[in-house]
């Protein structure tokens, strides 16, 4: 701040202008730059809707959500593009499974029950998967799970079932019987809680024995379908779910924990019923950030998911090739003929759009989720 | 503080060197289009390369409806084509003031494929087509054991499956159980890794899968020479205009002519233009 | 009610549940890890034979041309019984009775291609033009697959009804009492002499241009492209990104246009990669023309885009984490805003900000829609930096993806993909690693 008059600290007038007018001049060249990048969105919303909008004007608007046909090079052409809407949402919930469950326990875990040394070796682990390049997954999902998919899929699937099934059924059992057991005199309580743990122990291992061996000898004729990019998808939307949702769980502070275990509730309890509710908002918002990684990714559901425009029989079988959003773009964009503007086109652009405007509410919601739970806790 | 700044000067400097030291080397050829001539032209590409290292040739291989946009938007050199441009694209090229000209640079067929252990070995044209329409959905109503049939098709960006439906299924949609992969390599992969596929994929790609007769008919190159085989088709360059005489381009559009170019198309498995 | 035992069991087994879940994922990763690291490291690390030798002397001019001659000059004695076996039979075949020929010429070719795959074309014989076809196998676990092949038959059983089972006949058995006979025992243990294997560690597999369709040489090509696209990323998006988050941070204050460009950014962060591509090709190079067809160029700026929202994020908390007690000892020694910002606060961020920018350089070496249709090539020769604003240049994760998938001899080359996803997963771990080694030196800094 150097002044012409060195004897007082205040400066002259026009000093104190171009100072004024440099300053304005700065601020504005940084609101400038930062709009630049307002404006890329703005963009991108622009030339997406402005391609895809020819096509919504015509009457394929009703057959693009209503029909599942697709064929878009066929004459006539015919682009129904349910098949393709129902396949992402698929293999979305296929992921939203194998994260969402997966994700809330190990982030409870991390913040909750690891001591801090064991944290700080953990973290890195859910990093590195987050890290991992998707090309690099579509090519594990395509080059060695589809094979081990095709060759062992049954035993696969049935193993998993057992391993993580029982476990639950055992401890429900174990509370069902506890709860019987409670309504009768002392003296008979074990023995009820014996005859209902083993009663309802024989029916679930029979049931748990009869739906494994089903499993078993499941015959998947083809690696590359909606459980395997679902399942490669979940272990992508895992560090997403992880990291939100343990911000999420710190957030909540140590009181409301304290006052949990002062009133003489397990961790385990407190967990459950006190910390998971009050940090639901955010738990949540870490769900649909999640579920917005999955839908949004391209390279897995390209390689792995068979792309097959068709709806599966039943709608909940996983096992039966599906086609994404992602992938038809993908696919298909090379094709399309951009100097005539055909159709094909925009209803690429159109599925772009969808991604684009779905994408944008789960960020809108997850954003409004995450800011409720600042707000509660301030 | 002084020393990082001297360094970035340095930096910059040396780029700027490095740069202008790049600036003579100039010549490429952008080369797009079909995964079934894609081999040819990556051979050709680096035959010619070998012989003439101050251009890069690069090569992608987006489809054939791809190399046919590139030809038309003027965006690449070289258009590789397994199958001859429509009259839309032809009306498009003229809109816009381009001249696609087309050169032949080798015969192919496209050989219906299985896994090696699937016993079914001879299928008729309509059975073929019976598959891809999805009326035939089991290996046991064409002879063959009780398995579900996967059906692979290539995506609409492909040559060879509009050659496909122009010879097989004519207009006929295929069914929607078809996975779509979106090369030729893709559909030999997924073939000889599924046990219940079936694909179709050009001549050159039939290592590890086995080909079927059609009506009794081998999938050779002979017999796509004396046209025997019921589905063949010419596999195409196109360029816009026809390329200057002595041009980096014309030499390497017009190695198909020569000796060492028939070569390097029957090493590949394709049939060289006679 | 529950009994306390029953309580205190399942507080245990929810514990037990957090680990497993812990346990799943570190399996998974590992199970991600494995395959890629072992047989990815198999294209650095491998047993080289004579034939990979020749690649490397001919090729690329590395090696020592006196050593290799004399190896060559054994091996060729090694291998002459091959190929006088395979004369001496010609000649029976000449003469053998018509339908004894037309029964075993067939396997014969087998057998013949079968020895030109595994040592190359034989003396005398016309040197073909593609470069595959000139040398015998450059990996001695390639060979062993080669070897397995002169040696059985592949055929199928049908007998049993249903799916043919595989069955490796000796092809021994096929030429017994003919000239060919003595070939496959002598293949069979003279192997190694023939082709002389030895433990390489090719390094340059990283900087090598690959010949003829990836059978042989190297990356190069494709790790300077994804080098180009990422420091062009970095180029773009860490200036822009460093300047807005000082902005909206230092300068902004809370109006209604500041709410609008966070919603902004955090919106950009929500964009699916491949609308970025699409994008990249609508305005970049269809509207704005900035290069005729696919360049370096566009890709850049496309993953330009991808990752500013997530530098602006890390720059902004970077920005905040420096304490307030910096910038009021800044402004009460008289610095202005700016001054302020510049000398005190943005040295003290810069940590957190690399942070940012190098986990960002992970992500944008590692996408793949965005360059598909921007930047990406499948064969290509390495390129100039000029040429990166014209020229489009093969990348790793778009030739990954090409190589397993279109590639028309996927079996031969798998090394060639395993070696491309082992150079990014390491690329990108590597970048991650220096960004916690980073953040732990900041920590520990702003602890003391």
């Amino acid at each position: 701040m150097m002044n012409s008059a060195k004897s007082s600290l205040m400066l002259s007038r026009s000093a104190n202008r171009n100072q004024r007018l440099a300053r304005w001049f700065g601020e504005g060249f940084l609101l400038v730059v930062t709009s630049l990048s307002m404006l890329a969105v703005l963009f991108i919303l622009i030339f997406i809707a402005r391609d895809a909008l020819p096509f919504f004007s015509w009457t394929h608007f009703k057959e693009f959500f209503v029909s599942t046909a697709w064929y878009p090079t066929q004459n006539p052409p015919s682009f129904g593009a349910l098949s393709i809407l129902f396949g992402s949402l698929l293999v979305t919930l296929g992921a939203a499974l194998v994260a969402i469950p997966l994700g809330l326990t190990a982030a409870v875990c991390l913040s909750d029950v690891l001591p801090f040394r064991v944290r700080q070796t953990v973290k890195p682990v859910v990093e590195m998967l987050a890290a991992i390049p998707s090309v690099a997954y579509g090519f594990f999902a395509l080059i060695v799970f589809a094979p081990a998919l095709q060759e062992h899929g049954g035993p696969m699937l049935a193993w998993a079932f057992w391993l993580v099934v029982t476990p639950f059924l055992a401890l429900t059992l174990l509370v069902l019987a506890d709860l019987a057991a409670a309504r009768f005199a002392e003296n008979r309580q074990n023995l009820v809680r014996g005859l209902v743990f083993a009663l309802l122990g024989a029916m679930a291992a029979w049931g748990l024995w009869k739906t494994g061996r089903r499993l078993h000898g499941l015959e998947i004729s083809s690696g590359t379908n909606a459980l395997n990019a679902a399942i490669i998808l979940g272990i992508m939307a895992l560090p997403t779910m992880v990291s939100v949702a343990e911000d999420a769980l710190q957030a909540i502070g140590r009181d409301l924990r304290m006052a949990s275990y002062a009133l003489g509730a397990t961790r385990a309890e407190t967990l459950v019923r006190v910390v998971i509710p009050a940090a639901a908002s955010g738990i949540l918002a870490a769900a649909i950030l999640a579920i917005m990684r999955a839908i949004g990714e391209t390279m897995v559901v390209w390689m792995a998911s068979g792309n097959a425009a068709r709806i599966p029989e039943p709608w909940y079988n996983l096992l039966e090739p599906v086609r994404t959003l992602t992938a038809t773009i993908a696919g298909d964009m090379g094709e399309a003929d951009q100097s005539a503007g055909s159709a094909h086109y925009h209803v690429l652009f159109a599925m772009a759009l969808v991604l684009l405007l779905f994408s944008l509410a789960c960020n809108i919601v997850s954003e409004r989720m995450i800011a409720r739970t600042r707000r509660r806790l301030r | 503080m002084q020393t990082q700044k001297q360094l970035l000067i340095a930096g910059l400097v040396a780029l700027t060197v490095a740069a202008a030291q790049a600036a003579g080397d100039a010549q490429k050829i952008v080369v797009d289009g079909s995964t079934t001539v894609g081999p040819i032209a990556k051979a050709f590409a680096e035959y010619y390369m070998k012989a003439h290292p101050d251009v890069n040739i690069t090569v992608s291989e987006s489809g054939s409806g791809n190399g046919a946009k590139g030809i038309i938007n003027g965006s690449i050199d070289v258009g590789t084509m397994s199958r001859a441009m429509k009259t839309e694209e032809l009306d498009a090229a003229k809109g816009k003031k381009r001249n696609p000209v087309q050169h032949i640079v080798a015969f192919d067929g496209i050989a219906a494929v299985v896994h090696p252990s699937n016993p079914v070995k001879n299928l008729s044209k309509d059975q073929l087509r019976d598959i891809y329409t999805g009326e035939i959905n089991n290996w046991k109503k064409v002879g063959g054991p009780d398995l579900k049939i996967v059906v692979i098709s290539r995506d609409t960006n492909s040559g060879t499956y509009e050659t496909f439906q122009e010879k097989v299924t004519k207009s006929e949609r295929v069914t929607d159980r078809a996975e779509y992969v979106g090369s030729n390599g893709a559909v030999r992969q997924r073939v000889q890794s599924t046990p219940g596929a079936i694909g179709y994929v050009g001549l050159a790609f039939t290592e590890g899968v086995k080909a079927l007769t059609i009506n009794e008919i081998e999938a050779t190159t002979d017999n796509v020479i004396s046209k025997k085989y019921p589905i063949s088709r010419g596999l195409f360059m196109y360029t816009d205009g026809a390329p200057a005489a002595g041009t980096a381009l014309a030499d390497y559009v017009g190695l198909y002519k020569t000796a060492d170019g028939k070569k390097l198309v029957g090493d590949q498995g394709y049939v060289p233009v006679q | 009610m529950l009994r306390l035992g029953t309580r205190k069991l399942l507080d245990r087994s929810f514990t037990g549940l957090g680990v497993l879940s812990i346990a799943l994922l570190t399996a998974a990763l590992l199970i991600l890890l494995a395959p890629m690291c072992l047989r990815g490291s198999g294209a650095y690390v491998f047993q080289g034979t004579v034939e990979f030798r020749r690649v490397l002397l001919e090729k690329f001019q590395r090696g020592d041309r006196d050593e290799l001659q004399r190896e060559l000059a054994l091996v060729r004695r090694a291998r002459q019984p091959v190929f006088d076996a395979l004369a001496a039979f010609q000649k029976e075949l000449a003469v053998m009775p018509v339908a004894q020929r037309r029964k075993i010429k067939p396997d014969f070719e087998q057998v013949h291609a079968a020895v030109k795959e595994l040592l190359g074309p034989l003396p005398g014989a016309e040197v073909p033009l593609m470069m595959r076809g000139q040398y015998g196998q450059t990996r001695w676990d390639r060979a062993q697959v080669k070897i397995r092949k002169i040696l059985f038959a592949e055929d199928y059983d049908f007998s049993g009804g249903g799916l043919g089972r595989k069955v490796l006949k000796p092809r021994a058995a096929t030429f017994r009492g003919t000239a060919l006979e003595p070939l496959f025992a002598y293949v069979e243990h003279h192997a190694v002499a023939m082709l002389a294997p030895r433990w390489t560690f090719y390094g340059r597999f990283l900087t090598d241009t690959s010949h003829d369709a990836h059978f042989f040489g190297g990356i190069g090509p494709e790790a300077l492209g994804t080098l180009y696209l990422t420091l062009g990323a970095i180029l773009f998006a860490v200036p822009m990104g460093v300047i807005a988050a000082i902005y909206l941070v230092e300068y902004a204050r809370e109006n209604r246009l500041v709410r609008l460009l966070r919603i902004c950014i955090s919106t950009l962060a929500g964009v699916p990669s491949i609308v970025f591509g699409l994008f990249g090709l609508a305005f970049f190079i269809n509207t704005v023309h900035l290069s005729a067809n696919k360049s370096v160029l566009v890709g850049a700026l496309t993953l330009g885009l991808l990752i500013l929202p997530t530098i602006i994020r890390a720059s902004e908390e970077a920005l905040r984490a420096v304490p307030e007690a910096y910038k009021q000892a800044a402004l009460s020694l008289g610095a202005g805003h700016w001054r302020s910002v510049r000398t005190v606060i943005l040295p003290a961020a810069l940590p957190g900000i690399l942070t940012g920018v190098i986990i960002s350089m992970g992500r944008a070496a590692g996408e793949t829609a965005p360059i598909i249709f921007t930047a990406a090539v499948s064969v290509g020769k390495p390129l100039t930096l000029l040429q990166t604003f014209t020229q489009p240049t093969p990348a790793l994760p778009w030739n990954i993806y090409n190589l397993c998938s279109e590639h028309v001899a996927v079996d031969e080359i798998r090394h060639v993909q395993y070696g491309m996803v082992f150079t990014l997963v390491v690329l990108v771990l590597l970048l991650n690693l220096a960004a916690i080694i980073v953040r732990a030196r900041i920590s520990k800094g702003l602890r003391t």
